[in-house]
């Protein structure tokens, strides 16, 4: 169902609505009738048991379940793009338009064989972006808002591999913010992770809900605890609040 | 038990691998004490001077050197016929097919894969056969039929290698582009090729050595004993397995068989020349797609 201008004006704050939202995957159904919203510039945390879809809900967001074979879903998806609710499953809203707007970071750090630099261009290689003093700029620009400048700015043709694994996490992260996506979804970024590194990416998610709106899927309750705005818990096919309880300082 | 089992287990996959790397030694051995001998320049280019043949200046009569010629020629146009048909019907069945259309292909390449090629030689030889009577007097079996007949022979191997090349590609990788909002072509020629290249080129390898080797099709469809470097793909042609096969056949003295053996160590040279160059273009392919597109 469209929204209309009021409902927009009194819903400002909410950058993703999905309604009555149903997945299956080779006829097992994953979600069931899941009906939630996501603020704008927040960090929600999803939760659960393995296995239970939350992975698969991040991928409703940006249709890149479409992917998965003998995958089916029903229910819809708006997200607010300039100011207006847009259903995101709409003919007139391509898949690569909208993951522009809507990156995604996975859990195993996945640069692709090619320099840093290069690894953070590659999005704006595929966005069609020729201009290479501009390409220049916004990969600086995403490798400071990853917190990876000061450490790879004087090696940028090295090889992205060659990184820590920590690195290649927020390398990964820096690749998704080239784009300046609106919404950023991260998978379990940490799962990988040794504790300082971890560390490190929490404090860059924190950074991040300022101008982006965030929803990470993580296993851990403690590191939730520490960073998110709002945690949800996956359980029986169905979203639920959960409450939050901040450590104390 | 266990233990015993895996102990046993172990020792037969070290057999197995001795079994093998002996059998190639054997070969290898066994060809080079008995032809390293006859391995001159007289055996390849005969009485005609090196650079007169390589230059085309003069014909080689009595030496290999337009079987080396043919066989390259050969080789080179089967898989350039082969290359692009298997490529685009390898990603077809991974990245757009249907299970339905899937399963029906994959049927197909499999018997087509398992067809002798003495038939596949048959079919050329009817093709050239049926050119010649409907479309033109000028039409004989030749270079082009013995090239198209063999892309047919080897299209199976470079179709499934491609296709299971890519099929084996872990859902990170196939997700990685897309993510970032790459559209299903950029996904396919920026991330996924690059990425499943080694599997590609091994299908490319096989193809070769398999173009490189058969006899049976292009004893039907073009080759000849004494043809000369051929000077046009509409020519007869003269060709390294052929020539092998000839003289261990027909061979009126040692000599001449040993010629044969001499044939033979040209002919794995010439593979593995052409499977370097095939590890040469892939690196290069591979440089190219990841750190310069």
């Amino acid at each position: 169902m469209p929204f209309t201008v009021r409902d927009h004006v009194m819903e400002r704050d909410i950058k993703i609505k999905v309604d009555r939202l149903c997945f299956s995957y080779q006829g097992h159904q994953v979600l069931e009738n899941v009906t939630t919203q996501f603020e704008e510039n927040t960090l929600t945390a999803i939760v659960g048991p393995s296995g239970i879809g939350k992975s698969t809900f991040l991928t409703v967001l940006n249709r890149l379940w479409e992917n998965i074979p003998e995958a089916t879903m029903q229910g819809t998806v708006h997200i607010r793009f300039d100011g207006r609710f847009h259903d995101v499953y709409n003919g007139s809203f391509p898949p690569p338009k909208l993951r522009r707007l809507v990156g995604m970071v996975f859990q195993t750090p996945n640069p692709l064989p090619m320099s840093i630099y290069k690894n953070v261009a590659f999005p704006l290689k595929l966005a069609g972006e020729k201009d290479k003093d501009l390409v220049a700029g916004k990969v600086e620009k995403a490798l400071k808002k990853a917190h990876l400048w000061q450490e790879v700015k004087d090696r940028l043709g090295d090889d992205a591999n060659a990184l820590s694994g920590g690195q290649q996490q927020r390398l990964c992260i820096a690749r998704s913010l080239v784009l300046e996506p609106e919404v950023l979804l991260l998978d379990e970024p940490t799962s990988s992770l040794d504790s300082k590194a971890a560390a490190i990416i929490e404090a860059l998610l924190l950074s991040l809900r300022s101008n982006c709106t965030v929803i990470v899927v993580s296993h851990y309750l403690e590191q939730v605890s520490r960073i998110a705005d709002r945690v949800v818990a996956l359980s029986d096919k169905k979203f639920m609040e959960k409450s939050l309880q901040k450590p104390s300082e | 038990m266990n233990r015993l089992f895996e102990k046993c287990l172990l020792g037969w996959a070290w057999v197995s691998a001795l079994v093998l790397i002996g059998s190639i030694a054997c070969i290898v051995g066994y060809l080079l004490i008995r032809g390293f001998g006859t391995l001159n320049p007289a055996l390849i280019f005969g009485d005609t001077k090196p650079m007169d043949a390589l230059l085309l200046k003069k014909q080689v009569f009595d030496g290999l050197f337009p079987a080396i010629i043919g066989t390259l020629l050969l080789v080179v146009l089967s898989v350039v016929w082969a290359i692009p048909v298997g490529l685009a019907g390898g990603i077809y069945l991974a990245e757009y097919a249907g299970k339905r259309v899937k399963r029906t292909l994959n049927l197909f390449f499999d018997i087509l894969a398992g067809v002798p090629s003495i038939v596949v030689g048959l079919f050329g030889f009817s093709v050239a056969i049926f050119l010649h009577k409907h479309f033109s007097d000028n039409v004989y079996p030749c270079l082009l039929i013995s090239s198209l007949s063999l892309a047919l022979l080897v299209l199976p191997y470079i179709v499934r290698t491609t296709q299971v090349s890519l099929e084996n590609l872990s859902a990170e990788t196939r997700f990685t582009a897309p993510a970032l909002g790459a559209t299903k072509l950029q996904n396919i020629f920026y991330v996924l090729i690059p990425k499943s290249l080694s599997g590609i080129v091994s299908g490319v390898i096989l193809a070769i050595g398999r173009c490189a080797e058969d006899t049976a099709v292009i004893m039907l469809t073009g080759v000849v004993a004494t043809a000369g470097v051929p000077k046009s793909i509409f020519s007869n042609y003269e060709a390294l397995p052929f020539y092998i096969y000839y003289i261990s056949a027909q061979y009126a003295d040692t000599q001449e068989l040993l010629t044969g053996y001499g044939a033979a160590i040209i002919l794995l040279a010439l593979c593995a020349i052409l499977f370097s160059c095939a590890f040469v273009i892939r690196k290069q392919l591979a440089y190219y797609a990841f750190y310069r597109a």
